[in-house]
């Protein structure tokens, strides 16, 4: 990012793409300007504005993880006029960025404890770049566990990892569809109703969850059944933006911004936002 | 009882089977009477009616769709309600018209003309055909038709057209001075002119879509065109040709339903005469269709019917 | 600093010494409206009455081309590379006669826009470039209420040179060196005794405008009468959710980003946007945290007197104007709905 002009994107190159599910596609990009992509830093959470010119902006997570900067990676679910169109995008083509913005994952305050990833559908996407982060530095963390939920086997996206993630023995990953689909060999059910079966202990536990906001709403209820502290609760927003700086004015819930003071939050300090979700 | 009196009577005996009956209360100053949601007899204390009474509250009938609404009506105000009714947008069965015969109402942008700044006005009284008023410390004494709002020159409805209780004497409707209208006189001028004074009063719009939001006919509210990406007819850009572009699509959108009410102009912070605008597309409307809107409930709205030949439109080869 | 008089009639050579260097914007009638305009001379200045627009579109113009683009010609390996161009402002620019209120929400616009935090490039580069010049308010308007929220019809704060009216012409006092340099273009003479007159008539004035309004409960208040939508129904129900009120306030700094133009060649248009409708933050998969009316009113009490002081050491986010009260359609008088949350009692 310009350091004087936080409105102007970098220029950036789609060196690949993958199809992930039906309506989500996987974007890798790189940086224009090699001394720029070289000397980008980010933290697991934060977000990025990419921009198509003369249809605008859109914020997504970076989901690639700052130990792998051979790339930045960004996956988009189609629904809007921007995502539409990025959906059409080829690899070779540019595209404008503007990262890294927001708040990040507090992975320093994490490390020694056990986390538990909960995921729905595209919300996969902010835990993915964590996950993989802790991977990466397997012995700063205790216990992993991911849950992982679509509605079908066709909308589990990240299928590339999610073949790593459910062979590797330094973690435990529970899949689940909604309903039973033949040869899906998984779990079966919504995800706070597994959670809840699987019961994992709050003991020195960190839960990050991220989905459709109905999903985030029942698994904290499962979490609170479960005794997780308020404190030991992460999840990530989502709000309308345009500037990613704090200026426009759209993405506030009382006086935090989105943008700038999240999207990563704690339950305990949600809880103490106005409820204008 | 004068009629304020009548009115605040029908109301409170009305107000039990309703949610609420919207009305008029004094504003912040004496000029300025302000929208009054009425829920409770104690409410109808405050409704006045006369010439500050500007706001036509026909505009957020469609927004309480569902509810029980009661409202007050001018003639003018009341034909955007027969022309919401004509068109589906409002249950006849859920709305309860309080009509009066209305006496004019004050244009505060020709008061301002006339007397500068309104900012320190002490009261306003309408005598007859005149407007006493005390500003500054000083006694004004101004012939009506002088200030009040343009709509109220010519207006041949002055009583509420469309009503199920109707308070006070029915109003004479104005017998349209001799002379030229506002729109002649403006076609008088060379196109060239007509453009150059359009691009001067466009270039002033600030887009804030007060003219839109008040007008009771734009019922398409949030999805309006104005701010769709797709189609990406207007641009965000307050360019004189950006802000001609939105106001025009406003017109033909409003083409045969307009009811002439002036809230777009009366709304408009920056004083575009927008109602020059609606006079020329009513009057293309009623000569081609022969049809006025606002007036029957039951007719069918000009740009939604079809006949394979019109009567006064001629064919092009 | 030395007090000047300069006689009405000197107002216009005045702007026009000072359009040599900068655009000098001042207010001119047009329609029964008064907007600030680029004067040189030969436009009559108004400067007895409030103007209808906000001098915040000097620093932050309505429309705020951020870069332009270009999509280039195919590359060897058929993707299109496209070319970006910044477009800073550039130039000076002289505020000419705003009110004391003015001034104020430049300064409640550069806590946001120009601080430690961020430092907005467009903002900054018209807003450091921008001299005020402030015309004391000897009669506030009954819907002025800048005594309320920290401001008065004297307050020279945010303002390069103050003029003090007098029937005749106006006593000048510069606050900044810029002012001074400005100053020293007007015609004038010194001020004598009509400096200590013209000021204490200033000073008087704040007498006329009633006690200032209890805001002291309103950020606890807020926060009790949040969740009670039927509070904010009721004092939204007039409302028609249009822009007027954010356009013309001095203190309203949200803004859209749209490109316009096609996807061959356009810009990056920064415009402002209004708080108050619907598609503000509406997202793309149709949900939209406020979809009522009565939310977006909240959001927008909210912002001007609770949200905003609490990230900017309690300064609130109004400068007491009243253009909102003045211009609206329906006559939702601001004042009311902060007093009724001051008073908010839950039953």
């Amino acid at each position: 990012m310009s350091n004087n002009n936080q409105l102007l994107p970098q220029m950036a190159t789609v060196i690949e793409i993958v199809n992930e599910t039906a309506n989500i596609k996987t974007f890798r990009i790189r940086l224009n300007d090699k001394a720029a992509m070289n000397s980008l830093t980010f933290k697991p959470g934060q977000v990025g504005q990419l921009s198509l010119f003369g249809i605008g902006e859109s914020t997504f997570v970076i989901n690639s993880s700052p130990t792998r900067m051979e790339y930045l990676q960004f996956s988009i679910l189609k629904v809007g006029e921007v995502t539409q169109k990025l959906h059409q995008l080829k690899v070779g083509d540019q595209i404008g960025v503007r990262a890294p913005l927001g708040n990040a994952f507090p992975c320093e305050k994490m490390k020694g404890k056990d986390i538990l990833f909960i995921g729905g559908g595209i919300g996969m996407a902010p835990l993915r770049t964590l996950l993989v982060y802790m991977l990466d530095n397997r012995d700063d963390y205790g216990k992993i566990t991911l849950l992982y939920g679509g509605r079908s086997p066709g909308d589990m996206a990240f299928q590339e990892d999610l073949h790593e993630w459910t062979s590797r023995k330094d973690m435990e990953t529970v899949l689940t569809i909604d309903n039973p689909f033949e040869g899906w060999d998984f779990e079966v059910g919504l995800i706070p109703n597994i959670l809840l079966d699987m019961a994992p202990s709050p003991e020195n536990c960190v839960a990050v969850t991220c989905g459709p906001p109905i999903m985030i709403k029942f698994t904290i209820n499962a979490l609170k059944k479960l005794s997780f502290p308020d404190e030991a609760i992460l999840t990530t927003l989502e709000r309308r933006m345009k500037c990613g700086v704090g200026l426009c004015g759209r993405c506030n819930i009382g006086e935090k911004y989105v943008c700038v003071d999240g999207p990563v939050f704690t339950w305990a300090e949600l809880k103490l936002l106005p409820s204008e979700l | 009882m004068n009629v304020l009196e009548t009115m605040k009577k029908c109301i409170r005996e009305a107000l039990p089977d309703l949610d609420m009956v919207m009305g008029w209360e004094q504003g912040f100053d004496t000029l300025h009477a302000t929208p009054l949601f009425m829920e409770t007899a104690e409410d109808v204390d405050r409704l006045i009616l006369g010439p500050t009474c500007v706001q036509s509250l026909a505009v957020h009938l469609p927004s309480l769709k569902g509810k029980k609404i009661g409202v007050v009506v001018k003639g003018c105000d009341s034909r955007a309600v027969v022309q919401l009714l004509s068109e589906n947008l409002l249950n006849r069965e859920n709305l309860v018209i309080f009509g009066f015969g209305c006496d004019g109402v004050v244009s505060l942008s020709r008061l301002k003309k006339k007397l500068g700044a309104l900012d320190f006005i002490e009261s306003a009284e309408k005598k007859d055909d005149r407007l006493c008023i005390e500003i500054n410390g000083e006694q004004q004494d101004l012939p009506f038709d002088d200030i009040c709002a343009p709509k109220c020159l010519t207006c041949s409805r002055p009583n509420a057209i469309i009503s199920d209780h109707f308070a006070g004497p029915q109003r004479t409707p104005r017998i349209p001075a001799k002379g030229k209208t506002a729109l002649e006189k403006f076609e008088e001028k060379s196109l060239p002119e007509r453009f150059d004074f359009w691009k001067a009063q466009m270039q002033r719009c600030v887009r804030c879509y007060a003219c839109r939001d008040s007008c009771p006919m734009c019922v398409c509210r949030d999805h309006c065109v104005a701010v769709s990406r797709n189609p990406h007819f207007v641009s965000q850009e307050a360019t004189a040709s950006e802000n001609f572009m939105f106001q025009l699509i406003h017109v033909m959108h409003l083409a045969g339903r307009c009811v002439s009410c002036g809230e777009c102009e009366r709304a408009c912070p920056m004083d575009i005469p927008l109602g020059l605008l609606r006079a020329k597309s009513t009057e293309v409307t009623s000569a081609l269709f022969n049809q006025e809107a606002g007036l029957d409930q039951e007719a069918v709205l000009p740009l939604l019917s079809f006949n394979i030949e019109e009567e006064t439109i001629e064919e092009h080869d | 600093m030395n007090n000047i008089f300069i006689l009405r009639k000197d107002i216009d050579p005045w702007i026009k010494r000072m359009a040599e260097e900068r655009t000098v914007f001042a207010p001119v009638h047009e329609g029964d409206a008064v907007v600030y305009r680029a004067c040189d001379s030969g436009l009559r200045v108004e400067l007895d009455t409030m103007p209808t627009t906000s001098p915040k579109e000097i620093v932050f113009p309505q429309n705020e081309t951020l870069l332009t683009y270009t999509r280039g010609s195919g590359n060897e390996d058929g993707s299109v590379g496209v070319e970006t161009t910044e477009t800073l402002p550039s130039g000076k620019a002289v505020i000419f006669g705003t009110r004391p209120c003015g001034a104020r929400g430049l300064l409640i616009f550069d806590q946001v826009y120009n601080n430690e935090r961020i430092r907005d490039a467009y903002y900054a580069a018209r807003r450091e470039n921008t001299l005020t010049i402030t015309i004391a308010c000897n009669r506030p308007r009954p819907t002025c209420f800048c005594n309320s929220v920290g401001g008065a019809p004297d307050d020279s704060k945010g303002s390069d040179i103050m003029l003090y009216p007098l029937d005749d012409g106006f006593v000048a006092e510069a606050l900044t060196s810029g002012g001074e340099e400005l100053l020293a273009l007007a015609p004038s003479s010194p001020a004598g005794e009509k400096a200590v007159k013209a000021k204490a008539k200033a000073g008087q004035a704040i007498e006329t405008m009633g006690s200032p309004m209890d805001l002291s409960e309103v950020r606890k208040k807020f926060d009790l009468c949040f969740t009670d939508l039927a509070f904010w129904e009721k004092h939204s129900g007039k409302c028609l959710s249009c822009g007027i009120c954010t356009y013309l306030c001095p203190t309203c700094y949200c803004f859209n980003i749209t490109d316009e133009g096609s996807e061959e060649k356009g810009k990056r248009l920064r415009s402002w946007d209004n708080c108050m409708s619907f598609n503000f933050t509406a997202e793309a998969s149709g949900h939209n945290p406020r979809s009522a009316k009565a939310m977006r009113l909240r959001n927008r009490i909210g912002h001007k007197f609770v949200y905003y002081p609490e990230l900017h050491e309690d300064r609130l986010a109004c400068c007491g104007c009243g253009r909102c009260i003045t211009a609206c359609p329906s006559s939702v008088d601001i004042r009311n709905i902060v007093k009724a949350v001051q008073e908010y009692s839950h039953e």
